[in-house]
């Protein structure tokens, strides 16, 4: 150490140099750094979606659900799979283990889908896999806005699908676009039934008919005369008169057209979602999806320049208004912390500037921030780690602690540089006090970097999110390390000066005015305590009982909600409803929110667009609230406070559940199937009856259990189906198969793609189906004739049995097992204790019948897994801080010394929570694990000098007064510039602060009941802590 | 040690278990004819919406009474000509034709010459007369011609009547009797005309499976031509019942068919039992008296509105 020291010294050109080149490789490094808004806690996920129209769950689930799960059991790394078969729509989400690379991934996957396509039935869709992005990838919503009121919804789409969408797609980290609202144009073919019995046709010949006329074929070439004709048949059907006038029949040659049986026109496509705004109509509108990886912030603003290229290219008077973008979002969340960071830094100068006395030490302490950031982001760059609220939120807290091992270094430069001799070389003088506090500075923040440790054992969500910041803490402190040891002696010995007078007196110089101010009021205080020792413990005694007495009295969550600045009311309506009652309802409630002066668009998503994104049936609607900036609000002062205006306005709204919830979280939540609740009972089963039943069932039981709570069984049922079941008695009758009647079935009501037509690349599907007076009602669905082998013609009535049921709304799959899932929270009690009740109740009170299966999951396992993976890492911990501090000191009593400042620190942690009326959770976890590291610190400081008072010969209690004294500035230092770096996050009102804060206070809480025990506990107790000087001398 | 605190502990458990079951045991006694209760009672159970909040989200109210109910069955059908009114007219012996008077279209008198003939045998001429007033309809010989079967002659046809044919269904067959009105529709630009089923066929035929209707319709103006299709609505019922309602009224809740009924606390959905209806239209035998109040469109917000606890969260 002393040699590097020394090197550093003799060398200052190289350092320079070196310094220079690591400070560059930073800044180069930071431009390079993906920035986002949060860490991105997506699992490692693979999403194969497969749409078919018009197919009912169950169906879904046999055809194509089963095949696709059942082709990635066996995958490597796989971890689970879960399904949902829902209303035309499966979703297969495979869960790889955490850290697979999502290429890798996907690449499996596709090897797999290959043979699932081929059970799959031909026409029953076709599964694709989800876009290469995760749950923080949809960056840009918008709408579009046509101000001349002339164009319809179904032209709006065209431009959406055919214009934007593939403008938007070439742009660099775009991987998707997905469109919804509107209509899909599709030509549709309305057969009249009467008519097809009149022509004698059925709605097959119809459909062959289209399709076989719709054509365009190559024929090679010919030669003429040494040049070559290439020969093409056109044949396309190029608009809506080429589709009437398709001949379906010929009698006697006089051709009956396709206008004779059906009315062909331009419609929009059945549709599962729909789009609003403003309560007053409906729109057009996009999302912009990000590819896995690419940078937030340069994506979303290649993409605002795209679109302003685009917006000259759409017709006059329609515009394209983005409603959400994640940029804002990111940009706040970054702003937030930079700011903190700023503040810090000024804050931190500003107290170097006072405690020192003069500029130039503050200078070499402060370039101690520069340099451990820039050297941070050389890590990041290496880590792959992104610049977000988290990483940046590490450096933010670090700042305080950046300086620390510098303040001591430069610190006792200084007070050497005022005693020293005048005619002692300088290099000399900063060589020995640097040799002086090298070695407690390695060890104080080797242990501040240890304490660490454990943030890097979470899993899941929270070490997604907390894993960057417990990274880039730990990287800035050992570039402070790296700066305090090697660097700030040689800028010391560059920059500082020995004070005037001290040079020209050749006397010791005076201390700073507000050091001696300090010394003056500290002197009394010190010596009152190392006389009356027992006062001392009284003190500390005091102390740690207030602990104990608050820390019951905190509440506790798991994570506090980060706030992204955009509020999203979601509405759950029946599970029956249709789209247009959702449709109606929802803006009714747009009408609503739309009263509050704040509010300056709500714009709204029903149901499902495109696929890719979002797979929620037509009962759900999430509402964007857009809002004026905020410093014109009235009605409230912040986003929790206006949401609570929000509610009110929109009060109890009939038949809709409606939460708040925000556009980042909500999409996480989904990936992760989380159940928000505490616990999570799933019941696997292979009957929906039985499952429903036994759930229930299970619900009742669960209920009972003394501090169950918000007990609710999955609600899977709940959508009428009209079922048709063929009577096949009846149809052996007339000598028809079922097919024939499915067909028919299908085609006349369901309707069925016939082909497309182009209009330049643009294709258009054309869809034959009966007219909404052949099919839209049940009377007229018993009504469709079915044609007999010998021609005759039968209702569907006379040949199936119709019917109305419930049927299921949605089927879930966990590794290929049906299931429902019972959400329970537990409240007044440990989860523990009452999940064994529960288990035990449901044993003793369900009968369930054989292959069916109960498990336990839910936020609560996650937890007991972080506690039982905490419970072995703190104390190893802890193991590894003793052996630190001892092999520092190489004394048990030191150790056990500078170990008292923990319950200490800890108790103002507590009691800076409890004063801010704020709980327990991880992030205040995690702030008193860096408090250890913090309170540590300072003993370690403290004690250190005193040790070395007591090896120069001083007895005990003089030593301990003097050491007290001389170390009162860099102790005081080093709290006051932590604490104060914390400050900023402490009043912080920005995106992310909320996660920031609790940390921030129970640091800033711990250092002032710690600061206090170095202060006064410790050197009045150090007698009886004291090493023994003999000894210690020869070890030495 | 470890072993004795956890035997111990489960012990205590154990204990507390007893304790909590045994102090819940009158609860879940009492508890059990209330969960038979609840069925009964959550339909005792009420909404209660403003008048804002009605009118907000367009919930209509009307008094139920007595309204005229008109149920009918849509049948498939055929304009023919009837038997009667048809005139195949054949030269009777092999010949020539000499002279052909009348071509289709024309309007012949019974006894009316349609053409000469000059037969092979006698080479003497012969006429052909129409049997019936009508209008000719086919023609199948030219002047010159050689005739020597009976594929040569005229189709004359009285259109001044015409039969409808419509196909009753098997299903539809307890529906449609003698004597009752029908509806005759042939399409856009077709007036639609009102005639009277006259005779259903006592077999079904063995090809289509269905049951001939006939309908006789005078045609004066010739607008019903033979080969036509129609559609027959035939009117099955027409009378006044007590208590008819909308079918927008009616909810399906908890299984069973209700009606959202004003009461002075609030709306309260009462099962109801439907006899007949048609499509736009139902009787109510009981469940709603004539003079309440009910909800005729939009009751599906009030049905929600019951069902709000059971749909909540789980769903993405």
């Amino acid at each position: 150490m002393n040699k590097i020291i020394e090197f550093s010294l003799r060398n200052k050109l190289l350092m320079l140099s070196l310094a220079v080149l690591v400070m560059a490789g930073g800044w180069f490094s930071y431009k390079q750094l993906p920035i986002d808004a949060f860490p991105d806690v997506s699992p490692s996920l693979v999403q194969v979606f497969t749409e078919t129209e018009g197919l009912a769950p169950e169906e879904i689930e046999k055809y194509i659900t089963f095949p696709v799960e059942a082709a990635m059991n066996g995958l490597p790394d796989l971890e689970t799979i879960r399904s949902v078969s829902n209303f035309g729509l499966s979703v297969v989400n495979i869960y790889f283990k955490d850290g697979t690379d999502i290429y890798f991934a996907r690449q499996v996957v596709n090897e797999r889908l290959q043979e699932a396509r081929e059970q799959i039935p031909e026409g029953f869709g076709d599964p694709q896999m989800g876009p290469i992005s995760t749950g923080m990838g949809l960056v840009l919503f918008y709408y579009l806005e046509d101000t001349t009121g002339q164009y319809s919804l179904t032209e709006l789409r065209t431009l959406q699908d055919w214009l934007i969408k593939y403008q938007l797609q070439t742009v660099p980290g775009v991987t998707e676009v997905l469109g919804i609202g509107g209509w899909e144009k599709q030509f549709q073919v309305s057969i009249d039934a009467n008519a097809l019995l009149r022509y004698d046709f059925t709605i097959q010949d119809i459909i062959e008919k289209v399709e076989s006329n719709n054509l365009n074929v190559g024929a090679q070439f010919i030669e003429k005369n040494a040049e070559e004709f290439i020969v093409r048949s056109v044949g396309l059907v190029k608009d809506m008169a080429d589709i009437e006038n398709i001949v379906i029949k010929t009698e006697d040659g006089t051709p009956v057209y396709l206008k004779q049986v059906a009315d062909v026109k331009i419609g929009g496509a059945v549709r599962r979602g729909v789009q609003t705004r403003d309560g007053i109509e409906e729109v057009v509108a996009g999302m912009v999806v990000k590819l896995y990886g690419s940078n937030s912030s340069t994506v979303i603003g290649k993409v605002e320049n795209k679109l302003a290229e685009i917006n000259k290219m759409l017709p006059e008077g329609i515009k394209i208004i983005p409603y959400y973008q994640q940029k804002s979002l990111v940009e706040a969340a970054v702003n937030t912390v930079t700011d903190a960071l700023l503040q810090g830094i000024l804050l931190v100068a500003l107290i170097l500037v006072i405690f020192m006395g003069s500029i130039r030490p503050s200078l070499v302490v402060a370039l101690a921030i520069p340099f451990s950031i820039l050297f941070a982001f050389i890590g990041m760059r290496y880590l792959n780690l992104s610049v977000n609220l988290m990483s940046f939120g590490g450096l933010a807290i670090a700042i305080g602690m950046m300086v620390d091992g510098t303040i001591v270094m430069v610190e006792n430069v200084d007070r050497m540089l005022r005693q020293s001799k005048s005619d002692e070389p300088r290099i000399h003088v900063v060589a020995r006090a640097a040799r002086e506090v090298a070695r407690p500075i390695l060890f104080a923040i080797s242990i501040i970097i240890v304490v660490f440790l454990p943030l890097f054992t979470l899993q899941g969500v929270e070490g997604k999110t907390f894993k960057p910041l417990a990274y880039t803490v730990s990287l800035a402190m050992l570039g402070s390390l790296i700066f305090a040891i090697v660097l700030a002696p040689l800028f010391s010995q560059m920059l500082m000066r020995r004070p005037k007078k001290a040079l020209k007196a050749g006397e010791q110089a005076k201390e700073v005015a507000i050091v001696r101010f300090l010394n003056r009021l500290y002197l009394p205080l010190i010596r009152f305590f190392v006389k009356r020792r027992s006062m001392a413990i009284t003190l500390a005694a005091l102390l740690l009982i207030a602990g104990g007495f608050i820390y019951p009295r905190l509440g506790s969550e798991f994570t506090p909600t980060l706030q992204e600045g955009t509020i999203i009311l979601r509405l759950t309506m029946a599970p029956s409803i249709s789209l247009n009652e959702s449709t109606r309802i929802t803006q009714i409630v747009e009408r609503r929110i739309m009263k509050v002066p704040e509010v300056e668009h709500v714009v709204t998503r029903i149901g499902r667009g495109e696929v890719g994104a979002h797979t929620d049936p037509i009962n759900s609607a999430e509402m964007y609230i857009l809002l004026i900036p905020q410093d014109e609000w009235k009605s409230a002062d912040s986003q929790q406070g206006l949401e609570g205006v929000i509610r009110e306005e929109v009060g109890e709204i009939p038949g809709v559940l409606s939460n708040f919830t925000q556009p980042i979280q909500m999409t996480v939540d989904e990936l992760l199937e989380g159940v928000r609740a505490e616990l999570a009972i799933k019941l696997f089963g292979d009957d929906l009856q039985v499952l429903k039943e036994k759930a229930d069932e299970i619900a009742r039981v669960i209920q009972q259990v003394p501090g169950a709570a918000d007990v609710q069984p999955d609600q899977v049922s709940g959508t009428p189906q009209l079922l048709i079941q063929v009577n096949r008695q009846a149809i052996a009758r007339y000598g028809i198969n079922v097919e024939d009647v499915q067909k028919v079935i299908r085609a006349a009501v369901g309707g069925e793609v016939a082909g497309q037509l182009f209009e330049g690349v643009r294709r258009f599907d054309i869809l034959v189906r009966f007219s909404p007076d052949f099919r839209s009602t049940e009377n007229s669905i018993r009504q469709i004739l079915v044609e007999t082998p010998e021609g005759a013609h039968i209702p569907l009535e006379q040949l199936a049995d119709i019917h109305e049921i419930v049927g299921p709304r949605q089927i879930t799959r966990q590794n290929s097992q049906r299931f429902i899932t019972i959400q329970s929270n537990v409240t007044g009690r440990d989860i523990g204790s009452f999940v064994a009740d529960g288990q035990k109740a449901i044993e003793a009170n369900v009968d369930l019948p054989p292959g069916y299966l109960v498990t336990w999951g839910g936020q609560f396992r996650l937890q007991q897994e972080a506690n039982k993976r905490l419970a072995v890492v703190i104390p190893v911990t802890l193991i590894i801080i003793f052996i630190l501090l001892f092999s520092s000191f190489g004394s048990l009593k030191n150790t056990l010394l500078i170990l008292l400042n923990i319950p200490l620190a800890l108790v103002g942690g507590v009691a800076g929570l409890w004063l801010t009326g704020q709980n327990l959770s991880v992030p205040s976890s995690i702030g008193f694990i860096a408090l250890f590291g913090i309170a540590l610190e300072n003993g370690m400081v403290l004690v250190t000098y005193l040790n070395q008072l007591l090896k120069d010969g001083v007895p005990v209690d003089e030593a301990s007064v003097k050491g007290a004294l001389l170390r009162l500035r860099p102790v005081l230092m080093t709290a006051v510039t932590t604490a104060l770096g914390l400050i900023p996050l402490l009043i912080a009102s920005g995106v992310g602060s909320e996660v920031q804060r609790p940390l921030a206070t129970v640091v800033v809480g711990g250092l002032v009941t710690s600061t206090l025990l170095t202060l006064l506990v410790i050197p009045a107790i150090y007698k009886w802590f004291a090493i023994d000087t003999d000894r210690e001398t020869q070890m030495d | 040690m470890k072993q004795i605190q956890t035997k111990r502990l489960i012990l205590f458990s154990v204990l507390m278990f007893v304790i909590i079951s045994c102090g819940t045991e009158p609860g879940t006694k009492s508890e059990k004819p209330e969960a038979h209760n609840e069925a009964a009672e959550e339909h005792n159970e009420i909404v209660q919406l403003s008048q804002q909040e009605l009118d907000e989200f367009g919930v209509v109210l009307a008094v139920a009474g007595p309204a005229k109910l008109q149920t009918h069955v849509s049948l498939p059908g055929e304009i023919i000509i009837p038997p009667h009114n048809l005139a195949h007219i054949h030269p009777r012996f092999p010949g020539m034709v000499k002279e052909v008077r009348k071509t289709i279209g024309d309007r012949v008198q019974k006894g009316e010459v349609l053409a000469v003939i000059e037969s092979n045998e006698s080479l003497s001429d012969y006429k052909i007369k129409s049997l019936i007033d009508g209008t000719v309809i086919e023609m199948h010989l030219t002047r010159g011609e050689m005739i020597d079967d009976a594929k040569h002659g005229f189709v004359v046809a009285d259109l001044n009547t015409i039969w409808i044919y419509l196909q009753v269904y098997q299903k539809d067959l307890p529906y449609v009797r003698k004597g009752q009105k029908v509806l005759i529709s042939a399409g856009k630009g077709l007036p639609e005309t009102e005639g009277i089923i006259s005779y259903i066929a006592p077999i079904i035929d063995e090809q289509t499976r269905t049951a001939d209707a006939r309908v006789v319709l005078r045609n004066r103006k010739g607008l019903w031509k033979p080969g036509l299709f129609v559609t027959g609505r035939i009117v099955t019922e027409d009378i006044t019942v007590d208590v008819a309602i909308p079918k927008t009224a009616l909810e399906t809740f908890e299984g069973e068919t209700v009606v959202f009924v004003k009461e002075t606390e609030g709306f309260k959905p009462q099962p109801v039992h439907i006899n007949r209806e048609n499509d736009t239209l139902v009787e109510i035998e009981h469940g709603l008296k004539a003079g309440q109040t009910y909800v005729s469109k939009n009751g599906f917000v009030l049905k929600t509105e019951l069902m709000k606890s059971e749909f909540g969260d789980g769903d993405h």
